[in-house]
């Protein structure tokens, strides 16, 4: 089924994405969102060299921590397995923050700032070294550039009659988008996902659109939801050509 | 990717493709199912913790003179063309 896809965004920021693709079938949808969580590789923080640790928490416990902080990825300087050096030295009476951070290589940085790591009281301190490697969420979850994606089917609305004008009107909760008797697309959250709030007194058919999608992406920072997407494509592209070559050589 | 066909007739394949998972394995299955030729498709895969065959298994029955491995190439490379499809609709969205 190399068949015609449509997509159209409803609504996109810096991290998170919800749009709708028309012509897919479900194991497509569903390859495109395991690719999105577990092979689009991102930077993580892997191995730590402690210099001193003087805080309340194991060198171990930092370790951890360290390595759930989202670090900037441009994909196209690197491959899997390349390593970006770190390094953090803080002082108490202070908070450590992920914004503390300082790595060798300016397009590798923490994605947010202001990541609590330890908190250093007077006489604590805080110094180490660390190597962030280039990794799939496959091989560990600190490493999934998809935090939060999913997809559900695109339900469509048809108005009909009035309801009889003393008959309750029980409530009709949706989530993500919906299609529009007139076949736009909506946010329901513009109504409070409720239906009957957009439609008052009248009685209304749901249906799933065959083969529409609604995703919706959240990436951990190291890229946008562009990114994401068209890598975790690429991705199931790359096997495909791998398995072509492999079947014809 | 290391295939290794473990049985193969005129109209038969079961080919292990080893370091696949479900992601890709469902995807080539589906595409696989609506290809001409092809009367068959599935992969079996079982968990980590089952001590068996962990490696996914595809196996493929095909009609009309079809040989399965050329449908399994040609599936191959109907991914490739629809995910490549997908990638042009989602930038021209974008």
């Amino acid at each position: 089924m190399s068949g015609e896809f449509d997509v159209q965004i409803i609504e996109r920021d810096d991290r998170q994405a919800r749009f709708v693709v028309r012509g897919l079938t479900p194991a497509l949808a569903n390859g495109f969102r395991r690719a999105m969580i577990a092979d689009v590789p991102t930077f993580a923080i892997d191995s730590v060299r402690f210099t001193e640790n003087s805080s309340v928490m194991f060198d171990e416990m930092i370790g951890l921590r360290l390595g759930l902080v989202p670090l900037t990825t441009p994909l196209d300087e690197f491959e899997i397995g390349d390593t970006v050096t770190v390094a953090l030295d803080v002082e108490g009476p202070a908070t450590a923050y992920s914004g503390d951070i300082e790595s060798s290589d300016e397009l590798v940085q923490p994605a947010d700032e202001n990541i609590p790591i330890v908190e250093l009281k007077e006489g604590h301190s805080l110094e180490f070294e660390a190597d962030a490697v280039l990794d799939t969420g496959k091989e560990h979850a600190k490493q999934q550039g998809g935090v939060a994606v999913g997809f559900r089917h695109l339900q469509s609305v048809t108005v009909g009659d009035d309801i009889g004008e003393f008959d309750e009107q029980e409530p009709e909760i949706l989530r993500g988008a919906i299609e529009t008797d007139e076949g736009e697309v909506v946010l329901t959250k513009e109504f409070d996902h409720d239906l009957t709030n957009k439609y008052p007194g009248t009685e209304l058919t749901v249906e799933d659109v065959p083969g529409a999608y609604v995703f919706h992406v959240e990436t951990d920072g190291s890229f946008d939801v562009a990114e994401l997407v068209l890598r975790a494509a690429e991705s199931l592209g790359d096997r495909a050509d791998e398995l072509h070559d492999a079947v014809t050589a | 990717m290391e295939l290794r066909v473990i049985e193969k007739t005129d109209t038969e394949l079961r080919i292990e493709i080893a370091g696949e998972d479900h992601t890709f394995m469902n995807v080539l299955k589906g595409e696989l199912l609506e290809a001409d030729g092809v009367s068959a498709a599935t992969y079996n895969m079982n968990p980590e913790q089952s001590g068996g065959q962990t490696e996914p298994v595809l196996s493929i029955t095909t009609e009309n003179g079809r040989d399965p491995l050329d449908a399994l190439a040609d599936g191959a490379s109907a991914v490739r063309e629809t995910t490549d499809a997908f990638k042009d609709a989602f930038e021209a969205a974008a």
